[in-house]
């Protein structure tokens, strides 16, 4: 009898089960519903991932994360004096809509990136103009030399996507793109479905974007437990955002593959240079001294497997990688930070951390520092509320002297905007301004590194920000899965499951 | 009885939009902004000030609420921020999973707990008695969220009897998509057969132990139909009443289970809408419930009639 209920319900499981994974579809499990399918007007990590199929930039990373032609037909000449950017654009590139893409579609979509994207207005007032000076070209000119405006026009966060000139608009209703995925369907909360675009062409100089699956479908999975169940049992072949205490029970699974981005990024003390405690620099370097990054960071994360404790703004193996200025991180030392309150004057006013729980790990660095802190004389206030509040009380300097939260490792070191005296931070040094200026002005990359280790010094010496490690963020896909390259951002296009 | 019914729809008027006011108040009582969620981590608060103004949050808090007022009086319960959809269609596309996932939880838990209250409440004291009790009392405490993981990772994944989560694929049809509800309406119906059944049970002694079930005996009549017929239609208004409730309670307040299944019904879309601060989505769902409590409430008191002969309005 148990033996002929379990194969009923087997049969009837294998009936009423989606129809099981192929190589035709690849299903991907997503944290959350992307609010928007407008690149432009989102920073959301969620949004990059699933419309950089079927939405393109001029121009993207390669696997090393540097800058390659994508709608661009090659990379631009630039001026001698930095100010003049001509780009070559592919021709034969079909919009989903049956429409060819031109330099008029380009400009159109560059005024308004530059208009409604985040990252489009930071640089809005060095842009001169956008011309259409041929039919498959473009010149940007510069108000002054801007050397991140490539990684700019490549990062599909907050992007320069470019759309047909007859829907640009203030909001974009229907997104049309040139991807190699289009937009089929789309139910909220359920699925995003992406079909293989017939008019695709492929780009120049970025790596082949195969178009191997029929379908991308994205399922907005909010549970994280969820999305491990629904992994190790084959319902999806890829799952983003799950935590590393599942990676024994991924390793050790059959049908799925733990996928480690190692290191995937940093968490931060966000500190409030506009008002408050934290604008007196002495009891900066009193939260710096008495912190324990270590302790703070195996809290978080449990297992070395999992983080690094490392002072320097990007980890081993990048570019920008430096030790300046690294000897005042993971210091420990609360009799120091004592010498600091007491260089200050402190009266004991409480500091206040503003964190939630909605990243777990946040709140696990936050306690353990507030216990270091209390033993360096510190009154500390705990400020534990959603994430929703927090991103409103954030922008008010009034309510929070800290605020904690993460970013991958960008690209491009300018295009972390707690650096710039206009973010919410506030940090408005003269002297890292200067530096600043410099960074993003010069365009020779050897000596851009050399700028960026004045930047990253002057960071640990005035406490404009604080790093607290690097992390690593856990995906899973299933196994024989091929094709997709770990990244904060992965894409689908080349995705194959094995038989 | 016609007035009767007057009476219950005025009332329910009066409910629902003391739901809703109440309802427009807390939600913009609670601190977050919806503009600042919607634009991402890295957007100005310039930006943020734009996009409040655009989505009406920086009008006076009374005139969003004679506008919202006036527009749910003819059926517009204004346009989800997040979906930039009508929270009338965004509700609609929510009604049929919860509603299914309702039902079938309501069978399942009348399936397990009326034979047992029946069998428990007729051999009273006996161990068996207590076992079933001390089940219902288990169920009821281990809380849903727990035993859905556990079906999940065992009936599910290890075993792949049933899909973890979701409601299908775009190629989903009906049937397909009920399967989906299988595992999430068993784990349902278990937590909810145990107040069934201690009803049940309860009703069931009561009436046992009355005059005429005695009189239906001594005329020679077998238990079985002393117990079906005579003593169980007569418990049934105690039943009806707690299932009436707790269908209304699944329909409206199956959160967890919705979340751990990731079923795209009004209990995930309510968490959902409070994380994002979606205004409107809050108001319109609380709404519905509300309005669903209030139909559930006079269909059970009309059943009564069906039930009882004696009961008149």
């Amino acid at each position: 009898m148990i033996h002929r209920t379990r194969l009923f319900l087997t049969a009837a499981a294998t009936a009423l089960l989606a129809a099981p994974l192929s190589a035709e579809t690849i299903d991907v499990a997503i944290i959350g519903e992307p609010d928007t399918f407008d690149p432009m007007v989102s920073t959301k990590d969620v949004v990059s991932i699933v419309t950089q199929h079927f939405v393109e930039t001029l121009y993207t990373f390669d696997d090393t994360w540097s800058v390659v032609p994508l709608l661009a037909a090659g990379m631009p000449e630039i001026s001698e004096d930095g100010l003049t950017y001509v780009i070559p654009l592919r021709e034969g590139v079909t919009f989903h809509d049956g429409s060819s893409m031109d330099s008029a579609d380009v400009k159109a979509s560059l005024d308004r990136w530059l208009e409604v994207a985040s990252r489009g207005k930071a640089i809005a007032d060095k842009v001169s103009s956008v011309e259409a000076t041929g039919p498959n070209e473009i010149t940007l000119t510069l108000s002054a030399p801007y050397a991140p405006l490539m990684s700019l026009l490549a990062f599909s966060n907050s992007a320069a996507a470019i759309y047909p000139e007859e829907i640009i608009a203030p909001e974009i209703e229907t997104v049309i793109g040139t991807g190699p995925y289009k937009l089929e369907a789309h139910q909220p909360d359920q699925y995003t479905q992406l079909v293989r675009f017939g008019g695709y062409t492929q780009p120049t100089g970025a790596a082949e974007r195969a178009q191997t699956p029929d379908e991308i479908r994205f399922i907005p999975v909010p549970d994280g437990n969820t999305r491990v169940e629904g992994l190790l049992s084959g319902q999806f072949a890829y799952a983003d955002g799950l935590s590393t205490e599942a990676y024994d029970r991924i390793a050790e699974a059959a049908g799925a593959e733990p996928v480690l981005l190692e290191p995937f990024g940093w968490p931060v003390f966000a500190i409030n240079h506009k008002k408050g405690l934290m604008t007196d620099l002495n009891i900066r370097k009193a939260v710096q001294a008495a912190l324990p990054f270590d302790d703070m960071l195996f809290a978080a994360f449990g297992d070395e497997k999992f983080f690094q404790t490392d002072g320097a703004m990007y980890p081993e193996g990048w570019a920008w990688r430096t030790d300046a200025g690294v000897e005042l991180y993971n210091q420990n030392d609360q009799e120091k930070a004592k010498g600091y309150l007491e260089e200050a004057g402190y009266d004991g006013s409480p500091l206040r951390i503003l964190t939630s729980r909605q990243y777990e790990f946040h709140y696990q660095m936050a306690e353990v520092a507030r216990m270091a802190l209390e033993m360096a004389g510190f009154t500390v206030e705990m400020d534990v509320v959603d994430w929703a509040t927090l991103a409103q009380n954030r922008d008010n300097p009034d309510l929070w002297d800290i605020y904690i939260t993460h970013s991958p490792f960008l690209p491009e070191p300018a295009l972390t905007s707690s650096f710039f005296a206009t973010a919410r931070e506030g940090w408005n040094n003269p002297e890292k301004n200067a530096i600043l200026d410099r960074f993003t002005s010069e365009s020779d990359p050897e000596k851009r590194k050399a700028v960026f280790a004045e930047l990253q010094k002057i960071v640990l010496e005035d406490v404009g920000l604080i790093k607290v490690g690097n992390f690593n963020a856990l995906q899973g896909k299933a196994a024989g899965l091929e094709g997709v390259t770990p990244s904060p951002w992965p894409a689908f296009w080349n995705a194959k499951l094995a038989e | 009885m016609r007035r009767y019914l007057a009476n219950r729809f005025a009332g329910m008027i009066v409910v629902i939009f003391l739901v809703l006011t109440i309802a427009f108040v807390l939600v913009r009582l609670a601190p977050g902004d919806p503009a600042s969620l919607m634009l991402g981590p890295d957007a100005t608060p310039e930006e943020v000030d734009d996009l409040r103004v655009r989505l009406g949050l920086d009008r006076p808090i009374a005139v969003q609420y004679f506008t919202f007022l006036t527009n749910a009086v003819q059926g517009d319960l204004g346009t989800s921020l997040f979906f930039d959809q009508p929270v009338v269609q965004v509700l609609g596309d929510r009604a049929e999973p919860s509603i299914f996932l309702a039902l079938f939880s309501l069978v399942v838990a009348l399936a397990i707990a009326t034979p047992i209250g029946i069998w428990a409440a007729y051999r009273r004291g006996s161990a068996g008695d207590q076992i079933s009790v001390t089940s219902a009392m288990l169920a009821a405490s281990v809380p849903s969220f727990l035993t859905g993981l556990l079906f999940q990772r065992f009936l599910a994944t290890d075993l792949g009897w049933f899909p973890v989560s979701g409601y299908g694929g775009p190629d989903a049809g009906f049937a397909e998509r009920m399967g989906y509800l299988i595992l999430p309406a068993i784990t349902l119906g278990i937590t909810n057969s145990a107040l069934i059944l201690r009803f049940t049970r309860a009703s069931m002694l009561d009436i046992l132990g009355e005059d005429y079930v005695r009189t239906a005996r001594a005329k020679g009549m077998t238990e079985r139909r002393v117990v079906l017929r005579h003593a169980l239609k007569n418990a049934g208004i105690p039943i009806i009443t707690v299932v009436g409730l707790t269908f209304a309670l699944l329909v409206s307040g199956a959160v967890v289970t919705e979340r751990v299944f990731n079923l795209p019904g009004m209990g995930n879309l309510v968490v959902n809408a409070v994380l994002r601060r979606d205004y409107p989505v809050i108001q319109g769902t609380l709404i519905v419930v509300a309005a669903l409590y209030v139909l559930v409430n006079l269909a059970t008191d009309l059943l009564y009639l069906v039930v009882d002969k004696r009961v008149k309005y």
